[in-house]
């Protein structure tokens, strides 16, 4: 069986969450005998994967006389016009030392660039032999739609996140973006999505009927057991409660900082760790100090894959508060790392973990609370930190790949049909 | 011959409120009001009233030939007296009939026995009085929360003057006996042991109204000539299960309750047989031979060990602070303080932190207010520290030079 897998991004040419799920999701899913063609927007001319047949779009022309046209547009719309920049700095600055290599991985706009995608990989989708198309996210959509045209094969796409996550639950969603969610979602055959609270999502705020939608929670990529100093100094006699993630309305920062507050008026030897960076953190840094915490908050901004390692090495607790989190990989990472976890019962995670805590994200006194058991209840922690490396470690991507391939299977028998 | 013994475990435990680490301190109410008296109004309505009014029913049609007993907690009496008193009023209808016998065990349903012989005995006699007062009954027959058992408390509980006990007829102790028989535990002079024939009562208790089971639906007929069989090479056929089988385990629509209106006349149909309370059969059977009960034995889960309440280091820290607390409490002499440290030795509360997640985490799962083992251990454990603070206050009151200051 040939996949011809579309994906916005794969490391090492720049992962955030999604683009590290395709990666470990296509390894597996190779080491079973698929073979699988990943089309990426952009990336360097010579690229390569022992694992899958990697395909820059960008650098198509060398194969097609494609001529493609700038489409005029005002929007750019990762998640917000602000992050969506901030992202493509970051990530310019990550592939610096590659600058020979990788031109631009992001185009400064962002529907312009969803366009020319999408004309090249429907030109690529006459020339490949494959059975399949999984398509990952929105920005994919118009080019998996194409493809199925041209093609004539069935189409999958697979929603890892939606425009109302990433405004965080009650803010004004891009409609263009949500149109082309909407569209891809309608003329794909099968619609995986990571989580029951995606499902649910996607028949109310999409209505696309139940019967299309697979559940498919993701797997927990191993960590590295390096061992080394941590990023921080932090008095060892003191517990500490870490939050790690991308300080945006969606994550719920500000609720971590207001529970903060109350795990100190009950307990004053707990650090509180916010690692990260984005639009909300100077208002954390401010509330923090206003609430009277600024020695007890410490705010290490961006940090490494290794740093996160370090990081939940060192915490007492983890806590993922997030508004809305359409699965949430990070928790997982920190249970590998021994640490117990609380997370939000508004994550898709929530639905998978049994050796964790679960919290509504705007109650934050329970969430004090659990803090405080964590850190007092000896018996407690010990048992999270127990179990939870033990479920964390069953959920490998493996399995997860002998899910989707049956998913693959019953869509080519729905096919025959 | 073969008699029928049917019992009933009747048991509602105060279930506690999402206890906070800042309610500590402020705030020493424990137990969640509203859930209680939601859990026993519905209990009542789809189990105890429609199935005690079938009983009294079956126990008037068959004149004196069809017996039961019950073995009913003190929490549970209490809670029908507080939010469902017709479920109390209905019981003691039964009592009148003569056909319907009581059983004693601990009062607040307790682990005690593991703990504390003295707070067991406290708790024991409290049951004692509990259904003289309610049911003009003095039990000779005593069962131990969830049939926890062993040689050394058959023998303890003999010297607290019953005739007879009750345990799970449970294969690693039984061997190749049957538990169609009555046994003596090692070290016991006369209490004779009952046992559960957990085959036949898991036909009924778990397994009637599950359609991928063999022999679903599990007929009166078909269930009858199973009691038949044992004629000729057994004495008694001991029916033991929760009495919230009938209408809340098992819903009414798998047939439940028409099954247990027409058995007693299918059992009674053939000569050889008659139904028995515990001390009837107590009273009608000698011992047959001797059981060597080494370890505990219960009648919970797969295990049938302890581990659905010992099993894991929450479980113990958490009965292990309970216990610890017990000789303060004690001391104190506030009757409002030892009752509700009295209510939180009810072993449900250990149960609802059980992590045997996977082999029988269904059935855990069913039973717990919780969403999680780890919540109710919290809970417990924040109650826990209230109460250590209401002892230290105490104690500063009565000794105002103790300056030392409670943190958590």
């Amino acid at each position: 069986m040939r996949i011809l897998t579309l994906g916005w991004e794969f490391p090492p040419f720049f992962a955030g969450g999604v683009g590290m799920v395709c990666h470990e999701l296509t390894r597996a899913l190779s080491q079973r005998g698929l073979g699988i063609t990943y089309v990426m927007p952009f990336g360097p001319e010579h690229v390569e994967s022992d694992f899958v047949k990697l395909v820059v779009a960008s650098r198509l022309s060398k194969y097609t006389n494609l001529k493609i046209k700038t489409v005029r547009s005002t929007l750019t719309a990762y998640t917000t016009e602000h992050e969506y920049s901030e992202r493509v700095q970051q990530l310019q600055q990550v592939i610096a030392d590659d600058r020979d290599k990788s031109r631009t991985l992001y185009g400064r706009d962002l529907f312009d660039e969803i366009h020319k995608y999408a004309i090249r990989v429907r030109a690529l989708a006459e020339m490949e032999e494959f059975d399949i198309i999984h398509a990952h996210d929105w920005t994919t959509f118009p080019a998996a739609v194409g493809a199925k045209h041209a093609s004539g094969k069935p189409l999958i796409v697979h929603v890892h996140i939606t425009q109302f996550d990433m405004v965080g639950g009650d803010g004004q969603i891009n409609q263009m973006a949500y149109d082309i969610e909407r569209y891809g979602m309608q003329e794909a055959d099968i619609i995986i999505a990571v989580s029951d609270y995606i499902k649910n999502r996607l028949v109310s705020q999409y209505g696309i009927p139940e019967h299309k939608i697979r559940v498919l929670h993701n797997a927990a990529t191993p960590m590295n057991n390096s061992i080394g100093a941590g990023p921080l100094k932090i008095k060892s006699t003191d517990k500490i409660v870490l939050f790690a993630g991308r300080v945006t309305l969606q994550k719920g920062p500000d609720y971590f900082v207001q529970a903060a507050r109350l795990v100190l008026d009950k307990d004053p030897n707990v650090k509180f760790v916010m690692a990260g960076t984005g639009d909300m953190l100077h208002r954390m840094i401010e509330l923090s100090a206003d609430l009277g915490m600024s020695d007890k908050f410490i705010f290490p901004g961006f940090y490494s894959r290794h740093d996160a390692e370090q990081l939940f090495a060192m915490a007492d607790c983890f806590v993922m508060p997030s508004v809305s989190e359409p699965f949430g990989i990070v928790p997982l990472e920190a249970m590998q790392k021994g640490t117990p976890v609380i997370v939000s019962r508004q994550s898709g995670v929530a639905e998978v973990l049994r050796n964790a805590l679960k919290v509504d994200f705007w109650d934050t006194t329970d969430t004090a609370n659990k803090i405080l058991a964590v850190l007092k209840y000896r018996e407690l922690s010990d048992h999270l930190t127990e179990h939870g490396t033990i479920e964390v470690q069953s959920m490998t991507w493996d399995r997860y790949a002998q899910r989707l391939e049956e998913v693959y299977g019953e869509l080519l028998l729905q096919v025959k049909h | 011959m073969v008699s029928v013994c049917f019992y009933f475990q009747v048991h509602q435990p105060y279930r506690l409120r999402r206890y906070s680490m800042f309610d500590i301190g402020h705030n020493h109410h424990y137990f969640d009001d509203h859930k209680n008296a939601e859990v026993a109004r519905k209990v009542a309505r789809k189990c105890y009233l429609p199935m005690n009014n079938l009983l009294l029913e079956q126990i008037r049609h068959h004149k004196g030939k069809f017996k039961i007993a019950f073995s009913i907690t003190g929490t549970a009496i209490e809670q029908f007296r507080e939010y469902a008193p017709e479920v109390l009023e209905s019981f003691k209808e039964l009592a009148r009939t003569g056909c319907v016998e009581f059983l004693d065990e601990t009062y607040y349903h307790s682990l005690s026995y593991l703990y504390s012989k003295e707070e067991f005995s406290e708790q024991v006699n409290m049951h004692r009085k509990l259904m003289e007062k309610e049911f003009g009954q003095s039990p000779t027959v005593f069962r131990n929360t969830e049939l926890i058992y062993n040689n050394e408390l058959a023998n303890h509980v003999e010297s607290l003057g019953y005739k007879g006990i009750i345990a799970e007829g449970w294969d690693a102790m039984l061997g190749w006996r049957s538990p169609n028989f009555i046994y003596q535990s090692e070290y016991t002079t006369d209490i004779k042991t009952l046992l559960k024939n957990y085959k036949l009562s898991d036909d009924i208790a778990f397994r009637f109204g599950n359609k991928g089971w063999e022999e679903h639906p599990l007929t009166v007929d078909k269930f009858r000539d199973w009691l038949n069989k044992v004629n000729g090479n057994g004495h008694t056929v001991n029916l033991f299960m929760d009495y919230e089988t009938f209408g809340e385990h098992q819903w009414e629509d798998t047939g439940i309750f028409d099954f247990m209106r027409h058995l007693p006349h299918a059992v009674l149909e053939h000569p050889d047989n008659d139904f028995k309370t515990p001390s009837e059969v107590v009273q009608s059977y000698d011992s047959v031979g001797r059981i060597d009960a080494h370890d505990y034995v219960s009648w919970a889960d797969a295990e049938r060990d302890l581990t659905a309440w010992l099993g894991n280091k929450m479980q113990e820290a958490s009965l292990k602070e309970l216990y610890k607390l017990e000789a303060q409490v004690k001391a104190a002499r506030d009757p409002a303080m030892l009752n509700d440290w009295r209510k939180l030795t009810t072993s449900d509360h250990f149960y609802y932190m059980c992590t045997k997640w996977f082999a029988d985490g269904d059935v855990h799962k069913y039973f717990s207010p919780y969403e999680s083992p780890y919540e109710a251990y919290i809970a417990f454990m924040n109650v826990i520290q209230d109460m250590k603070l209401r002892l230290e206050n105490r104690s500063e009151e009565m000794n105002p030079s103790a300056q030392e200051a409670s943190t958590i």
